[in-house]
């Protein structure tokens, strides 16, 4: 269980003693009768200078995109948001602005726990198998690039 | 008369002329019996007077051949006759002018004046008496058909009566539905299964349905799917129609979740006991959930149009429901729309003398009537009110009823549906006691607990940022309030409702400092717990009741609707223009049924891409809940949009995606005939010439004769294999690998008596997708090392023993440039071109245009034979973007340019790269970002082809627009 490094930051409520049951019963199922399907992480409202950064779009797309927010978009600040594996490489977008900008922005990260649901369904011939769900938790990141106030 | 040669001249000279030399030169044929047979002999006569040989017809150049068949002697009298009745046949047909245009025609050209007809002082002066008779016949004319159809003026084919006839005698033939004039103003309609349905919107918007689609909502009218309901005993159902069904395919109609009713099923349907074979078409199910413990179940089922013709009669027989119960004799049962009752707000029949009565007498007594009736057809209005829609069984005591039209069924896809289901809708309000249906059910506390239940979770919804985070196929039962007193006066564009717990992890995110955030968060605990527990496991049970599931209640909500002009009247009425109305009006309460639909569940990516909810309501609702829809900012979306919504998301689409079901065939027929027709309307030098790039089949797929093909070069080879080593040559540069391949010139001849099948056992198709999966994609499929056996040929042939003649779906998505280098190695890679074939039909194409000779049908297949034998085929299939079907009418000998007449050659060995299969649907997908196709190949020409193919390469596959000659590397996915 990740603990969140700041948990006054935290966003997901800790619900962590509601489902560790679930998970220990997904470690007992058999893993042939089921079919894992993953939903996606849940969405969250986003405002014009949120960037959620993934794996499958291009990396200097990604910078780009931040840049043009922050240059050309008027935006004193946007935030990183990155899940998982793209930990990483919010990370290096955000230290790839900072370092682009000659030290005129400014970083501020935090860390969350994002709760992901995934499905199972059962593949037995004889179809009593109920459905399971189960959730895992996966780590993710916010980072707030911005200008400092000149004050 | 055309083709008279321009010097003839009608004054009756010539023919006395003509006559006299008949007389003395010619010798008929047969005797004196011939008669007055040919009527046209006078143009010929005057083309070749020096004709003394014989009666030359037609064209033919050596008429002296005729000489043999001279009579010896002449009878006078008998010839004399016939000559005299020749002669009389001829006068009259010289003489006789059928119409000024022919009076025209009958000019030269140097003689032919502009407006001739208008003006008959432009014709010479010979023929002007014919022409301004002529011209007074067809004034004549003109005015007797003017009078006949005069119409009523547009006022009156206006007024609300008029049109309403006029409509339902438009609605006779296919029906329309509730939302057709919507459509029809803003579509293209088609006419399509019997009902008219929008195609495609006026105005363009692709890319604004596609974008709707995956940001916001595409509403879609999908009324014309059938519903087929089924009740009875549980396990009676399940026992029935357990034969249509197989545990193999995935869930059948007794998955523990669908029959709880909290899920909606979907599943493919088979002709009973004919598992693999003979497939009907898929369709989604649900059933009601049970009452109080009771065993006796109601279910309903949900067809395509195309499928039900097929479906009733097997689930009949199925289901032992032989008995049709005639409506009049059980009321209930029956729809409203054939019985008239004496109710004033039941739709009358719509014959035109009922309509008439019914006018006048509103105009009488429009004061006292509650409102105006109702004329329009609601439900089907194409079928007659004797057919039987309920059939009983005694056996079993299953009942089937027959609810098309009964319900109206609305898509909405995207992510935002369901906050667009939360603006419009809104929970129905208690009222006092009435005769009505829910103020009767507000006096049952039990049935009051269950409404508040219903409620609490749909304002959960609204909690929910994406429609894609629920459990598929949720059901949520409901019952709602009026949506049009609601309606806002200007388009909005619904979005979600940021709650406080998604606002306190922005606020935090921007002012980190202020802990004071942390308050709100504890306070929304609540409302998050309940949301959790519906992510997680669904709607609970009780809470998937309707009552859309009892009849009683849908008639009396479709009777009691309010309509829309009672509705403004009372909005005139409201003291400040424009507010609420305050005590809802009693009849605005409506039962519905939320089903949410799932999105791209299967691959890895673009997950739940595509998710949304259906909205089933009663009949006659229908327009009051889709302009309250529209209004939330929702794009509308047609045929053509349900088709790329399936397509992006990789899901078969029906009827285009099952070739094996009987509505496929007829489909594929349908299509074939149109593409066909399309090109031969192109000029021929314009059209594409499929022979010459390759392409046997354009505008079908012969899927049975590819199964057939690859059946037997399957067994050849295991044959071959036996005999001796394998002689698997690898060429050195690509993927590229040779094939030893035979020449089969009997292919025709030696059919198994097996139809293609589609494969759709979930197990095999893991199998499958395994196989033809090289690289790992970052560990996304559990457990997949222990799963999948490695791909030998041992493997190979226990699966093909198995599923010899399957075919199988697959999605293809074409190679970007970076994957491209890294299959070659190379930084320029060119992919591989067709040859140009040759047309060996074009010499006979030009044969024939000189009338010659017939065709020989049996000499194009050995010649390409010939050719495709010596080339060596690469391991590596073309796929022919083929967008297909056929023309039953044409015969074999039927040559059209650019075409290959009808005996087809061997298929998979015709290019230089065998062929798979054909893809059914083939574009640019937005959703992917590249060219995305899907079709279906031949499960044994995989497997060899997978063989056959270094591990790193597999599952590359080429690809090849019909069009072109040049080929691309395409990726295959099989996903389960």
């Amino acid at each position: 269980m990740t603990e969140p490094r700041n948990p006054g930051m935290s966003s997901v409520p800790q619900t962590a003693p509601v489902h560790t049951d679930s998970t220990s019963q997904a470690v007992e199922m058999d893993p042939v009768e089921y079919t894992l399907r993953k939903r996606l992480p849940r969405k969250l409202p986003k405002r014009r200078n949120d960037v959620y950064v993934n794996m499958k779009t291009d990396f200097r797309a990604q910078l780009a995109r931040c840049q043009k927010l922050l240059e050309g978009g008027g935006h004193r600040e946007i935030c990183v948001h990155g899940l998982g594996l793209a930990i990483n490489r919010a990370i290096n977008i955000a230290l790839q602005l900072q370092a682009s900008s000659q030290g005129a922005l400014q970083l501020a990260a935090n860390t969350s726990t994002v709760e992901l649901v995934d499905d199972l369904e059962p593949e037995d011939p004889d179809e009593a198998g109920e459905p399971m769900t189960r959730t895992r938790n996966n780590s993710a990141i916010h980072i707030k690039v911005f200008y400092p106030d000149p004050q | 008369m055309r083709n008279q040669p321009v010097n003839i001249q009608y004054p009756s000279s010539p023919l006395t002329e003509e006559s006299s030399t008949q007389n003395g030169g010619d010798t008929p044929v047969t005797g004196g019996g011939g008669g007055p047979s040919n009527i046209h002999p006078l143009p010929e006569k005057l083309n070749s007077p020096h004709h003394k040989g014989g009666w030359v017809r037609g064209h033919q150049k050596d008429g002296g051949s005729y000489d043999k068949l001279m009579p010896k002697y002449i009878t006078a009298g008998a010839f004399a006759r016939a000559r005299a009745a020749e002669v009389s046949t001829m006068l009259k047909a010289v003489r006789k002018v059928t119409s000024s245009c022919q009076l025209f025609a009958s000019l030269p050209n140097h003689m032919r004046r502009r407006a001739m007809s208008h003006n008959t002082k432009r014709y010479p002066r010979r023929l002007r008496d014919m022409a301004n008779r002529l011209r007074e016949k067809s004034l004549q004319a003109c005015s007797k058909k003017k009078e006949q159809t005069k119409r009523q003026s547009r006022k009156a084919r206006r007024r609300h009566g008029n049109l309403l006839l006029e409509f339902n005698r438009r609605q006779r033939k296919n029906v329309w539905l509730e939302t057709h004039i919507w459509h029809a103003k803003r579509f293209h309609m088609v006419k399509k299964w019997g009902y008219c349905l929008g195609d495609r919107p006026t105005y363009k918007c692709y890319r604004p349905c596609y974008r709707a689609m995956s940001n916001h909502c595409l509403l879609q009218d999908l009324s014309y799917y059938c519903c087929i309901e089924l009740q009875g005993e549980e396990d009676k159902l399940l026992a029935s129609l357990s034969q249509m069904t197989s545990k193999e395919a995935g869930p059948t109609f007794a998955a523990a979740l669908c029959i709880s009713g909290r899920r909606q099923g979907s599943v493919v349907l088979y002709r009973a006991g004919h598992y693999p074979s003979q497939p009907l078409g898929p369709v989604t199910f649900l059933w009601r959930p049970r009452v109080h413990g009771s065993t006796h179940r109601q279910l309903w089922i949900w067809a395509h149009p195309t499928i039900k013709q097929d479906l009733l009669p097997e689930l009949q027989s199925v289901c032992q429901c032989c008995e049709a119960v005639v409506p009049p004799v059980v009321p209930l049962v029956t729809p409203a729309e054939v019985i008239p009752t004496p109710e004033p707000e039941r739709r009358p029949e719509n014959t035109p003398e009922a309509m008439q009565i019914h006018r006048t007498k509103r105009k009488r007594n429009c004061k006292d009537a509650s409102g105006p009736p109702a004329k329009k057809i609601l439900g089907d209005g194409k079928r007659s009110p004797s057919t039987p829609v309920t059939w009983r069984s005694n056996s079993t005591g299953i009942v089937i009823n027959d609810l098309t039209m009964e319900i109206v069924r609305y898509r909405l896809i995207g992510p935002q549906s369901h906050s667009v289901l939360a603006e419009t809708l809104e929970a129905a309000t208690d009222c006092d006691p009435s005769t009505l249906w829910w103020p009767e059910h507000c006096k049952d506390e039990s049935k009051m607990n269950l409404h508040r239940q219903q409620v609490d979770i749909f304002n959960i919804l609204k909690d929910i940022y994406s429609s894609g985070e629920l459990p598929s196929g949720t059901v949520l039962g409901l019952t709602v309030d009026d949506p049009r007193l609601t309606l806002p006066t200007k388009r909005v564009k619904a979005l979600p409702c940021v709650k406080q717990l998604h606002m306190s992890l922005m606020l935090m995110l921007v002012i980190q400092a202020h802990a004071m955030c942390l308050c709100c968060v504890f306070l929304s605990e609540v409302d998050e717990e309940k949301r959790r527990e519906l992510m997680l496991r669904g709607v609970p049970e009780l809470c998937c009741q309707s009552f859309l599931w009892e009849r009683s209640i849908r008639d009396n909500v479709t009777d009691n609707k309010i309509s829309e002009q009672e509705l403004n009247r009372m909005r005139s009425e409201v003291l400040v223009p424009g507010s609420r109305l305050s005590p809802t009006p009693l009849q605005g309460r409506v039962p519905i049924l939320l089903v949410h639909q799932p999105g791209k569940q299967v691959g890895h990516e673009m997950n739940s891409w595509g998710a949304g909810w259906d909205l089933l309501l009663p009949k006659g609702w229908g327009m009051a809940f889709w302009v309250p829809l529209v209004y939330r900012g929702v794009r509308i979306g047609g045929l053509n949009m349900s088709l790329k919504h399936s397509q992006n998301k990789a899901s078969p689409h029906f009827p285009h995606d099952y070739p094996d079901c009987p509505a496929g065939i007829r489909f594929q027929e349908e299509q074939e005939a149109e593409l066909l027709d399309k090109f031969k309307r192109r000029p021929p030098a314009k059209r594409t010439n499929y022979i010459k790039h390759g392409c046997l089949a354009p505008f079908r797929c012969p899927w049975q004769q590819l199964a057939e093909e690859w059946e037997l070069i399957t067994r050849e080879g295991r044959e071959e294999r036996k005999r001796d080593s394998q002689t698997q040559t690898k060429t050195g540069a690509d993927t590229v690998t040779e094939v030893e391949m035979t020449s089969h010139p009997d292919i025709t001849v030696t059919k198994p008596p097996s139809r293609f099948a589609v494969l759709r056992n979930r197990k095999s198709l893991r199998l499958l997708s395994g196989w033809c999966r090289p690289t790992t994609s970052k560990g996304q499929r559990p457990c997949r090392v222990g799963e999948v056996p490695p791909l030998d040929s041992s493997a190979a042939t226990s699966f093909l023993t198995e599923h010899g003649m399957s075919l199988v779906w697959v999605r293809l998505s074409l190679l970007s440039k970076e994957d491209l280098r890294l299959l070659s190695n190379k930084s320029d890679c060119s992919s591989p071109q067709e040859p140009p074939h040759k047309n060996h039909f074009n010499s006979r194409l030009k044969c024939r245009k000189k009338g010659s000779k017939k065709l020989a049908t049996t000499s194009s297949s050995d010649k390409t034979e010939g050719s495709g034998s010596d080339l060596p085929s690469a391991s590596e299939p073309n796929l022919t973007s083929v967008e297909d079907a056929k023309s039953s009418s044409e015969t074999p000998t039927d040559l059209i340019f650019g075409l290959w007449p009808d005996p087809l050659p061997s298929i998979t060995s015709h290019c230089s790269r065998v062929t798979l299969g054909w893809v059914t649907q083939g574009d640019f997908s937005l959703s992917a970002g590249c060219g995305e196709a899907l079709g279906f190949i031949s499960v044994a020409g995989l497997i060899s082809t997978l063989l056959n193919q270094p591990m790193e390469h597999r599952g590359t596959l080429l690809l090849r627009n019909p069009t072109s000659l040049s080929y691309r590397f395409a990726k295959i996915n099989i996903e389960v």
